[in-house]
């Protein structure tokens, strides 16, 4: 769950914008409520119309992704992790937090959105099993990184390419399949000979967090609702160190 | 693999068997086969050569999975480079199968002069072959010392080309690599023998570059033979009481000098395919066990039921070996192989190769 | 006993000597007879022969069985991708052939003698009644196929908006493996016939027991007894990956007489084995392990399995939990053998 800001700072936020907003605290936080809830009960037209509410009433766009959109989708990969949602629920959720998200974006001020990261993900060569990758990559925008999607079937080149074209601070590669498991570690190989630095995540069903390790990852995480916060582990980690 | 019929000797016995001339149960398998048990349990094929303990784990594992007699062996044909100063590669690409070379020892006519005899506890490979060697001795498999025969050596230490120019143009600078590696082989095979008896270490001859695809029969009598006597007999007379000649690649021409070569009681010489098992019982059969010689190519490209065909073929003339024979690929099985057509080999023995 | 006594005396519910070891490899196959991942889908003739040797190297059940791979997509129209990647494993999903609402009310069951691999299935049965071996054809499962026929995502949103969509594919695909079935037993009689239902999209992994229980059970029920009405006797099911939530489901399908139900590692033994107590449970030596474990991981993992599969009253097979990598040592595969040489033994 997200931490909320301090009520004051919404009130400075707004007096700041130099308009008179309509919605109070006990409002926004109904509001904010509303998204949460629209994206975890799967309400595209929910989400979108809360959405739209939110913005007329002044709402503060990326307050309102944040700790309504993404706070739900963080819920959702909670209740994925405890085998409460599936895979469709959570396709049906992000596609809540999608419909809030193409309105609520474009109002977002550039010096107002924290971009957490960058992140380069994708499916290893020889696999074309993306459904993970896709719930990964939900969960990443979720909160607040920009992800550079490679797909998948992925050569194996692309990834540390891409990781140099962008300066992504993570780069995640999964396999479903047991044959392309065995891609990650050439592929980790690669990204290091160009980043020894990098964070790298490696993921999918038929690896473990000693696979990982062995291949050279930097963490691993057994699905989509744990990655986001084992990036910022290893990203800590790393920094760290 | 699972046998069709029960063994009536354990893979010791069998062999110890073959090596006192004594009756056995089947015709054994040698298995010239390296880097495919590095495929077949999953290690880089380099550690064959570059790691004793894998290596040994690699193909003691395949040869019990395969049902394997002799055992684990260590050694590679380009033998000498490493051993007198050059540099060799241990193999990597997916095309690769066994050590080449970077730089030879020898480039130069002055370099002749100034090469050295190794110290052969320190030397390129033979500390690895060591280790080797005691993992041989604790198994109880023969304990073996491969090396290139003394022509191979020769042009490991300097490129074959040039060896063969001098022995044209300045032959007293190709019999001097020549005497070297004589007397390299000799210190070799001593150390072995001082370490565990000579009666207890095989000395193993890979014998490629002298093919007649490289050199004639009259430059095999100048260059090859003298050499390779006078190494053998030295051999013999520390004890030893088996020379392995691998008399490899086209070397039907040269079959009148192996037969002078010094063999023990008994030796032991395997063919490539390019010389009928029935050629050389005649010429070394009674001297010596007769191993071969499936075609590698075949091995590797050719569908089980020719390589099945084709070893039936073999052992049953080389059951007609007087002094014995061992079933044996006519060189290094590639590591590409299928393993179905290794399966195939032990197969083959198992339907045609018992002695009733 | 001989392998073809062992899987015979296990179909009849009498008792065998040790455990038996049970292929499931496609293009671990073609990797030990030297063809490639391709041959061994698309020529019937290199995937009999390959997996044959395969299963005579490795001392394994005389059952060789070829599923096409992404069965249901050639079938019905879809892409497919070959596997020519040096790390692809089998065929895979390219482009579905359903793309929307409309296309699924479109859809209809195709010509079983035409369609698809189905040819090549056909090729493939006719050498299995050749060296008389069990016949084998596809039997499921239901949502694997749908899968493949409508892309699994799209599949998994319709389940929650538009469910009456997948009831829709998964009646045509009821109605198309009951073909499917009708002739083969046609052609071979129902007498030698093993056909083969494998479910990983109905995993865990994927959708909730709830799904299961609307869009899966109710169709592979409806399959399986359409065929024990032909009169197959036994059908192989794969119970692939996390399926834990969905055991209760699957104990309602029936399998055979008995059938032969096999599990992924995610799946403990002893707990199939309560759930399967009149089948002939298999499994589940993780395929990771076998790829890039050592011999050892795979000899112990193998132990663990024989000894919580042999206390099965209707009787055990030894095999991996999925199809076994191309890129496996081989070594690794005959350590399991090796384990049952060592464990599986009855007294």
């Amino acid at each position: 769950m997200l931490a909320l800001p301090e009520p004051e700072r919404i009130f400075i936020n707004r007096i700041e914008r130099g308009r008179i907003l309509m919605a109070s605290e006990e409002r926004t936080q109904e509001l904010i409520k509303g998204l949460y809830d629209a994206v975890v009960a799967m309400d595209e037209e929910q989400a979108a119309e809360l959405s739209q509410v939110a913005l007329r009433e002044g709402v503060d766009a990326y307050y309102a992704v944040m700790n309504g959109l993404a706070a739900g989708m963080d819920k959702v990969g909670q209740l994925y992790a405890e085998q409460e949602y599936f895979v469709p629920e959570l396709l049906l959720c992000s596609d809540a937090l999608y419909a809030g998200l193409g309105i609520l974006k474009p109002h977002i001020k550039a010096e107002e959105a924290h971009i957490k990261g960058q992140i380069v993900i994708g499916v290893a060569e020889g696999d074309v099993h993306d459904i993970g990758k896709n719930m990964v990559k939900i969960m990443f925008e979720a909160a607040g990184w920009t992800v550079h999607d490679l797909g998948k079937d992925v050569k194996l080149e692309r990834f540390a390419e891409e990781q140099q074209r962008t300066k992504a601070d993570v780069v995640a590669i999964s396999a479903l399949m047991t044959s392309s498991m065995l891609a990650i570690p050439q592929a980790i190989k690669m990204i290091r000979e160009r980043d020894p630095k990098v964070a790298i995540l490696a993921g999918g069903a038929p690896l473990t967090r000693d696979i990982a390790t062995s291949y050279g990852a930097d963490g691993y995480a057994r699905n989509a609702g744990d990655v986001v916060q084992e990036a910022v582990k290893v990203l800590s980690r790393l920094k760290g160190n | 693999m699972p046998a069709s019929r029960q063994e009536k000797m354990t893979k010791k016995e069998r062999i110890d068997a073959l090596l006192k001339g004594q009756p056995i149960d089947h015709v054994p398998f040698y298995p010239f086969v390296l880097g495919f048990c590095a495929r077949n349990v999953g290690y880089p094929l380099s550690v064959i050569y570059s790691d004793s303990a894998r290596s040994w784990e690699a193909q003691l594992w395949t040869h019990e999975e395969y049902g394997f007699d002799w055992g684990p062996i260590y050694g590679y044909a380009s033998y000498g480079t490493w051993e007198f100063g050059g540099e060799v590669k241990m193999p990597q690409g997916a095309y690769e199968q066994a050590p080449t070379h970077i730089t030879f020892p020898v480039q130069t006519e002055e370099g002749v002069y100034r090469l050295e005899l190794p110290d052969v506890k320190k030397a390129g490979c033979l500390p690895l072959a060591m280790e080797f060697s005691r993992l041989q001795e604790k198994q109880g498999t023969p304990i073996t010392l491969i090396f290139g025969g003394n022509f191979t050596i020769a042009g490991n230490i300097c490129p074959v080309e040039k060896l063969c120019r001098w022995m044209i143009r300045k032959p007293e600078l190709a019999h001097h690599i020549l005497q070297l590696a004589t007397d390299h082989i000799v210190d070799a095979v001593k150390y072995w023998a001082d370490t565990y008896g000579g009666e207890q270490v095989i000395a193993q001859i890979w014998e490629p570059l002298a093919s007649n695809d490289i050199i004639s029969p009259k430059q095999f009598e100048t260059f090859v033979l003298p050499y390779m006597q006078e190494s053998g007999n030295k051999i013999l007379g520390m004890g030893v009481k088996h020379i392995f000649y691998h008399i490899c690649g086209e070397q039907n021409l040269n079959l009148p000098y192996w037969t002078q070569m010094p063999m023990g009681d008994l030796g032991i010489c395997s063919i490539g395919s390019q010389i009928e098992i029935a050629t050389a019982i005649k010429h070394l059969g009674t001297k010596a066990i007769i191993a071969g010689n499936i075609e590698p190519n075949i091995l590797q490209t050719g569908p089980p039921q020719q390589v099945y065909r084709l070893c039936k073929e073999i052992i049953e003339a080389g059951k007609k070996a007087p002094r014995g024979f061992m079933l044996m690929s006519g060189c290094e099985t590639p590591p590409e192989t299928p393993p179905y057509n290794v399966y195939m080999m032990r197969k083959a023995i198992e339907d045609f190769g018992w002695y009733d | 006993m001989t392998e073809r006594e062992r899987l015979e005396a296990l179909l009849n519910r009498q008792q065998v000597d040790r455990v038996a070891f049970f292929p499931i490899h496609g293009s671990f196959a073609a990797a030990m007879v030297g063809y490639s991942k391709v041959d061994v889908y698309e020529n019937p003739e290199m995937a009999f022969w390959a997996r044959l040797r395969t299963q005579e190297m490795f001392g394994q059940v005389e059952r060789v069985s070829y599923s096409g791979g992404a069965f249901g997509a050639r079938e019905f129209g879809s892409e497919v991708k070959m596997p020519t990647s040096e790390y692809s494993m089998t065929i895979s999903l390219l482009k579905a052939a359903v793309q929307s609402e409309e296309d699924v009310w479109k859809l209809k069951v195709p010509d079983v003698k035409t369609a698809g691999v189905l040819p090549m299935m056909m090729r493939f049965s006719k050498l299995q009644a050749e060296y008389g071996l069990p016949i084998s054809f596809n039997s499921g499962g239901i949502l694997t196929i749908a899968g493949y026929i409508a892309g699994v995502e799209r599949m998994c949103r319709w389940m929650i908006r538009r469910p009456e969509l997948v009831h829709k594919l998964c009646r045509i695909v009821t109605d198309f493996l009951v073909a499917i079935a009708e002739y083969w037993v046609e052609t071979f009689g129902p007498e030698r016939m093993i056909p083969g239902t494998l479910a990983p999209t109905e995993a865990n992994q994927i959708i909730s027991p709830k799904q299961f229980e609307e869009f899966c059970l109710p169709y592979q029920k409806e399959v399986h007894e359409k065929l024990f009405g032909l009169g197959v006797k036994h059908i192989f099911t794969h119970v692939c990956g996390e399926q834990n939530l969905n055991l209760p489901l699957w104990a309602q399908i029936p399998m055979g007489d008995p059938g032969i139900v096999s599990f992924g590692n995610e799946v403990d033994l002893e707990t199939a084995s309560k759930y399967f107590p009149n089948d002939i449970i298999m499994g589940n030596v993780e395929p990771a392990v076998i790829q890039t474990g050592t011999p050892e991981q795979v000899y112990e993992l193998s132990r663990i399995c024989l000894q919580k599969g042999k206390k099965h009253p209707s009787g055990f097979f030894l095999g991996p939990g999925c199809d076994i990598p191309p890129k496996s040592p081989p070594y690794n595969v005959w350590t399991m053998r090796k384990a049952i040489e060592d464990f599986g033994w009855y007294d």
